[in-house]
C-alpha cells in the first residue's frame, strides 16, 4: 500500500479531478481484454475512489489513517481470528519498512490461521442458529472439511459446488448443513438462498416475496432441487452422509402439484442431468459466473467481514427494497471477483490493502461520519471465539488452572464460553449481549483464570523480577488491547500497581490491572 | 432491537419538563414521582412450567366417572361446580382466581418440539428463529427502574436452551438461569443460586471497588473516540450489571433471608422455593419469573402415573398457592398474571404400566391472576377426555390471551431476521377468560 503511495501515477490525479470521465472512458472497450486488465489493476485505489467520490459528494470528512498498532490489531483480528500475539506485534511495530502493512497482508493471508478463521466462520453461518450441540462430531467434521478448502485456497465457486453436491462416506463433511435441517427441501432451499444468493427466497413460500421478483412457484422449484435427499448412516465411522435418490418430489403447498426443478427467475426448466442428480443441476447455475447474484453476494459478504457492514446490509438481504450503499463499487467486486476466478485470498487481500481498510476508527464522537459511508472503520464487536483465541494465546498463555495446558480442558471451556456469549446472526456493529453475559464476563471461570495469580500464564511471567513496572504495564497492554498505553494510562496503572493494601502482592495488583483490561469495550472490539 | 416506549414515556416526560424550568429539586421530586407511577404500573409475569407434560385427568380435568379417571378423587373448590384433584387442597380454595382452559390442543408430541411450540407458539426448525414467549414479553414489560434482569428462569428443564431462547430478538433477552446447587437433601430446603453472581473468591468489595474505578476511565476514554452503536451498548450493560451487582437487588436471590415458616409453607424442594424467589422478585420489579417443576422431565409420567402425580401435585399446590395468597396480601396479584402449562397432556387412557402417555390432542392449560377472570372453566373435553368437543384452543390463542391479560397487545411487533416485522404471538384472544 505504501509503495503504491508513493508512486502515485499521474493518471490518479486526473481521475480526482474527473472521476466521472475516466468511468465513462473504463466503461468503453477497445477491446475487451484490455479494458478489463486495465480495470482490474490496481483494483485497491479502484475501491477507494468509489468511496471517495460517494464521501466528496455527501461532504463527509474520511477519518485519518490508522495507527500501526491499531491496524495490526484489525489485520490480525479478521484475517487470522484472533489478536497478534505480543511478540509479532512488537516486531511490527519495530519494522521500518515502508511496505510492511502489505506484508503482513499476505503472510497472514498465507498463515494456516486464516484458514481456521475462515472455516470458524464459515461453520457458523452454515449450521442453523438453534442447533444445540449434539451434533458436534458432525459440526468438527464439516469445520475440517471447510478449513482444507480454505487451506488450499480453492475458488470459491468450487467451495460451494463441492459443498452442494456433496455425499457419501468420503465426503461427508458439509453433511450437517443438510441433516440439521433434517433434509427438509424447504429449509435447505431458504438457507441455500440466503447463503450463496444474499436473498431471502423463503419469504416467496406462502407467497409472492414483499420486495423482490420471486414468487411462490420459484421458492418451490428452487425447493425441489433438494427434494432427493436421504440419510446414510455412518455412525460407525462416527458421522452421518448423505445421498440422493431419484423419486421424491416437492409439491406446492396444499396441493398434489408436483414441482418441476426450476432455477429462480428463470423461464425454462435446467439441462437435464444424466443421473438426474438434482443438486448437480442446481451448482452448474448456482455456483457459476452466469448467476448474477452468486459473485455479487459474496463479495458482498467478504466485504461486510472486513468492514463491519455489508454493501448491502444486513447481507442475505440483496433485495429491490435494500439497495447497496455503492452500488458501482458492489458490482466492481462482483466483476473483481469473477475475472480474478473466484480467488478469495486475492479479493481479501485486494481489499485490505485499500486506504478504506487502513483508516483509523477513532473519530470525535459527534463527527462520526455514518457506517455506510465507510469514511471512518467501523468498530467490530468480536465473536465469542476470537475473544477467547485472543484470551488464550495472549494471557492463559495455555496454562489453564491446575490441569496446566490439558487441551480437553481448554477444549471445554471454550465451548462453555462460546456457548454462553453464542449470538449467531448478530452484526458485528451490534454488540449483542445482556446482563447475563455481561456477568459471566467479570466473574466467569474464563476470566478467572486468565487473573487468578496462580493460573493466569501472562501474570506469573510478569510477577518477574527482572521487569520494571514500566515495562509489565505496556507487556499488559499490548496482550489485552494490542496497543502501548498513552503516556496518561501508564501513570494511571503504575499508581494502582504502586498504590497496593499492605496484604496484597503485586501478583494480585497485576491480576486487577489484567481483570479491568479484559473487561473494557476496547478489548472486545476490533478497532 | 427497538427499546419498548411504553413505560419510560412519562419518567422522560417529567424530566425534560423538570429540566426546562431549571428547578433541579422539583425535577427530582417529579422524576421520584414519575418513577413510583411507573413501577405502579409494572405488570409481571410468572410461568409455571410443568416439564413432561403434566396429566390434565388427574388435576384440572378430573373425569371420575370414566374408566378413563384413574385413582384420583375429586374435590369442590371455593367455586361452586368447579372441581379439582384431591391433591391440589389449597388451589381449590384459590378457584376463584384460576381459569382452567380445558381445551387446548396442539400438533405436537414430543418434548423439544413440544416445548418449543407451547414456548415460542411456532414448531421447531423453521425459516425464522422465534423468540421464546418468556422473552418477548420481559421486552414488552421492560421495567426501566429495575436493576435485576428482565427474565428470571428457576431451574429451566432439559429443553431451556431452546425454549428460553431469544431467538431473533438477540442475547440481550435471555434469560439469567437460577439453577440447584446440588440435590436436595433430607430436611434441607433446596439451594438455588445465580451463576456468576458473585466476584472472584479472594475481590472482596474493596478491591472490586479499586478495579471499577480504573475500569471506568478506561472506558470514558475509549468512548471519547469510539462512541459507536457497540460500544456504547457494551457500556451500558456493564453498567447494568454493575449497578445489580452493588445494590442490594441482588438480594431477592437469597432466600435465607425468610422465616423457615414462610420457605415451609412455599414447600422444600425446588419448585417451592422457586415460587419464593419469584415472589421476591415480582416485589422488587421483576417483569418476568418461570419457575419449573419436575426436574428433567418428571410429568412425563408412563409408568406409575398416579404415585407420582400425587407427589408433583403436593409441590405444585405448596408453592403455586402459597405464591397467590402472598402476592395477593402485597397487592401484586393484580398485577401478576400466571400461566401453568406444559408442553401437551397426558393420554387419557391408562397403559399396562399404570402410565399415561403423551397427548397433545386435548389438555388444560390454567391462568391467573392479574388481567384473568377468575372462577371459571374455558371449553369441555368429551367424557373419555379424548377429544375437545367446545372450544378448542391451540398454543398461539393461549400466549396471545396470556399477553392481553398482560396488557400487552399480542400484535405487537419486533423486528425479526432481515428486517421483517413479526408479532409477538398471531392466535385469537380467549376473550372469555379475560377481563
Amino acid at each position: 500500500m505504501s509503495v503504491a503511495k508513493a508512486s502515485a501515477p499521474f493518471p490518479l490525479i486526473l481521475l480526482a479531478l474527473f472521476p466521472f470521465a475516466l468511468t465513462a472512458a473504463l466503461s468503453l472497450p477497445s477491446s475487451a481484454d484490455d479494458a478489463s486488465t486495465d480495470q482490474f489493476a490496481r483494483a485497491s485505489q479502484r475501491v477507494d475512489q468509489f468511496l471517495d467520490q460517494a464521501q466528496q459528494h455527501a461532504g463527509l470528512q474520511p477519518a485519518g489513517e490508522s495507527s500501526d498498532a491499531e491496524f495490526c490489531r484489525r489485520v490480525w483480528l479478521d484475517l487470522a481470528g484472533v489478536a497478534p500475539p505480543v511478540w509479532s506485534l512488537r516486531s511490527f511495530l519495530a519494522d521500518q519498512r515502508t511496505d510492511k502493512r502489505d506484508r503482513l497482508i499476505a503472510s497472514l493471508l498465507d498463515s494456516p490461521r486464516f484458514a481456521t478463521h475462515m472455516a470458524n466462520r464459515w461453520n457458523e453461518f452454515l449450521l442453523p442458529a438453534d442447533s444445540t450441540n449434539d451434533r458436534q462430531i458432525d459440526s468438527a467434521e464439516l469445520h475440517r472439511w471447510l478449513r482444507k478448502q480454505f487451506l488450499a485456497n480453492t475458488p470459491y465457486d468450487h467451495v460451494v459446488g463441492g459443498f452442494l453436491t456433496a455425499g457419501g462416506k468420503s465426503d461427508r463433511g458439509p453433511a450437517i448443513f443438510y441433516t440439521s435441517r433434517n433434509l427438509e427441501p424447504v429449509k435447505l432451499a431458504s438457507a441455500t438462498s440466503r447463503l450463496f444468493l444474499g436473498v431471502q427466497l423463503e419469504c416467496a413460500q406462502c407467497h409472492p416475496h414483499p420486495f423482490a421478483r420471486w414468487m411462490q412457484d420459484d421458492f418451490w422449484s428452487f425447493a425441489a432441487f433438494f427434494s432427493q435427499l436421504e440419510l446414510v448412516d455412518t455412525r460407525m465411522a462416527g458421522g452421518q452422509a448423505i445421498a440422493d435418490r431419484p423419486g421424491r418430489e416437492v409439491t406446492f403447498p396444499d396441493s398434489d402439484r408436483v414441482m418441476a426443478p426450476r432455477y429462480p427467475g428463470a423461464a425454462e426448466p435446467p439441462e437435464p442431468d444424466p443421473q438426474d442428480f438434482r443438486r448437480r443441476q442446481l451448482t452448474i447455475w448456482l455456483a457459476s459466473r452466469n448467476n448474477p447474484y452468486f459473485a455479487r453476494a459474496a463479495a458482498n459478504r467478504v466485504w461486510a467481514h472486513l468492514f463491519g457492514r455489508g454493501l448491502v446490509d444486513p447481507v442475505d438481504a440483496m433485495d429491490d427494497d435494500n439497495p447497496p450503499s455503492h452500488p458501482e463499487l458492489l458490482q466492481y467486486l462482483a466483476d473483481y471477483f469473477v475475472e480474478e476466478r473466484f480467488d478469495l485470498k486475492s479479493l481479501y487481500g485486494m481489499l485490505a490493502r485499500t486506504k478504506a481498510y487502513g483508516r483509523s476508527s477513532a473519530v470525535v464522537s459527534d463527527r462520526r461520519p455514518p457506517p455506510s459511508s465507510f469514511a471512518a472503520m467501523n468498530v467490530k464487536t468480536l465473536s465469542a471465539a476470537q475473544f477467547f483465541d485472543s484470551l488464550q494465546q495472549n494471557v492463559l498463555l495455555g496454562s489453564f488452572g491446575p490441569a496446566g495446558g490439558n487441551p480437553d480442558r481448554i477444549a471445554m471451556v471454550r465451548q462453555e464460553f462460546v456457548t454462553r456469549m453464542r449470538s449467531a446472526g448478530t452484526s458485528p456493529t451490534e454488540y449483542p449481549h445482556g446482563v447475563v453475559q455481561a456477568l459471566g464476563m467479570m466473574n466467569g471461570p474464563e476470566m478467572l483464570a486468565a487473573t487468578a495469580e496462580p493460573q493466569s500464564g501472562l501474570i506469573a511471567s510478569l510477577d518477574a523480577p527482572f521487569f520494571s513496572d514500566r515495562e509489565r504495564i505496556e507487556t499488559l497492554f499490548l496482550a489485552c488491547l494490542s496497543r502501548p498505553p498513552s503516556d496518561d494510562e501508564q501513570a494511571r496503572f503504575d499508581d494502582y500497581l504502586k498504590n497496593a493494601r499492605s496484604n496484597q502482592t503485586r501478583a494480585a495488583r497485576l491480576s486487577d490491572l489484567t481483570w479491568i483490561l479484559l473487561n473494557t469495550a476496547e478489548c472486545f472490539v476490533c478497532p | 432491537m427497538l427499546p419498548s416506549p411504553q413505560p419510560n414515556r412519562r419518567l422522560a416526560a417529567a424530566v425534560s419538563i423538570g429540566g426546562a424550568l431549571g428547578f433541579s429539586r422539583w425535577m427530582s421530586s417529579i422524576a421520584t414521582a414519575a418513577s413510583e407511577a411507573a413501577q405502579q404500573d409494572q405488570r409481571h409475569c410468572v410461568i409455571l412450567w410443568m416439564s413432561g407434560g403434566p396429566s390434565q385427568l388427574d388435576t384440572f380435568d378430573m373425569k371420575p366417572d370414566h374408566a378413563n379417571g384413574g385413582t384420583f378423587k375429586e374435590i369442590a373448590t371455593n367455586v361452586p361446580g368447579i372441581r379439582f384433584s384431591e391433591h391440589l387442597p389449597k388451589l381449590a380454595q384459590q378457584a376463584d382466581q384460576l381459569a382452567i382452559v380445558r381445551s387446548m390442543a396442539t400438533k405436537e408430541g414430543d418434548h423439544e418440539r413440544g416445548t418449543k411450540v407451547m414456548r415460542t407458539g411456532h414448531p421447531i426448525g423453521g425459516p425464522v428463529n422465534y423468540p421464546a414467549i418468556g422473552c418477548s414479553l420481559s421486552k414488552s414489560l421492560k421495567n426501566p427502574q429495575s436493576k435485576l434482569p428482565g427474565y428470571v428462569t428457576v431451574a429451566p428443564g432439559p429443553f431451556a436452551r431452546d425454549s428460553t431462547s431469544p431467538g431473533f430478538l438477540g442475547p440481550k433477552f435471555a434469560a439469567t438461569s437460577v439453577s440447584v446447587s446440588g440435590p436436595p437433601s433430607g430436611d434441607q430446603f433446596a439451594q438455588l443460586r445465580v451463576d456468576h453472581l458473585q466476584p472472584h473468591a479472594g475481590v472482596g468489595p474493596a478491591r472490586h471497588n479499586e478495579r471499577l474505578a480504573l475500569w471506568r476511565s478506561m472506558q470514558d476514554s475509549f468512548l471519547k473516540t469510539r462512541a459507536t452503536e457497540n460500544v456504547v451498548a457494551q457500556d451500558t450493560v456493564y453498567q447494568s450489571a454493575l449497578d445489580m451487582l452493588g445494590s442490594n437487588a441482588k438480594d431477592a436471590f437469597d432466600l435465607s433471608a425468610e422465616s423457615d415458616k414462610v420457605r415451609q409453607a412455599y414447600g422444600r424442594g425446588t419448585f417451592g422455593q422457586g415460587c419464593l424467589m419469584a415472589r421476591r422478585l415480582i416485589e422488587r420489579g421483576v417483569p418476568l419469573v418461570e419457575v419449573t417443576l419436575g426436574d428433567g422431565l418428571g410429568w412425563d409420567t408412563h409408568a406409575n402415573n398416579f404415585e407420582q402425580v400425587k407427589q408433583l401435585s403436593q409441590q405444585l399446590d405448596a408453592g403455586w398457592s402459597t405464591l397467590m395468597s402472598e402476592l395477593d396480601e402485597i397487592g401484586l396479584l393484580e398485577k401478576t398474571t400466571i400461566l401453568w402449562a406444559g408442553e401437551f397432556g397426558r393420554t387419557p387412557t391408562i397403559n399396562s404400566n399404570g402410565g399415561r402417555d403423551h397427548f397433545p390432542q386435548a389438555f388444560t392449560c390454567v391462568l391467573a391472576g392479574g388481567g384473568v377472570a377468575g372462577g371459571q372453566t374455558y371449553g369441555k373435553t368429551s367424557d373419555n377426555g379424548m377429544e375437545v368437543t367446545d372450544g378448542k384452543v391451540n398454543q398461539q390463542d393461549l400466549l396471545a390471551t396470556l399477553c392481553a391479560a398482560l396488557g400487552v397487545n399480542p400484535k405487537q411487533e419486533n423486528i425479526g431476521e432481515g428486517g421483517r416485522p413479526i408479532a409477538i404471538a398471531e392466535g385469537n384472544l380467549i376473550e372469555q377468560v379475560l377481563r
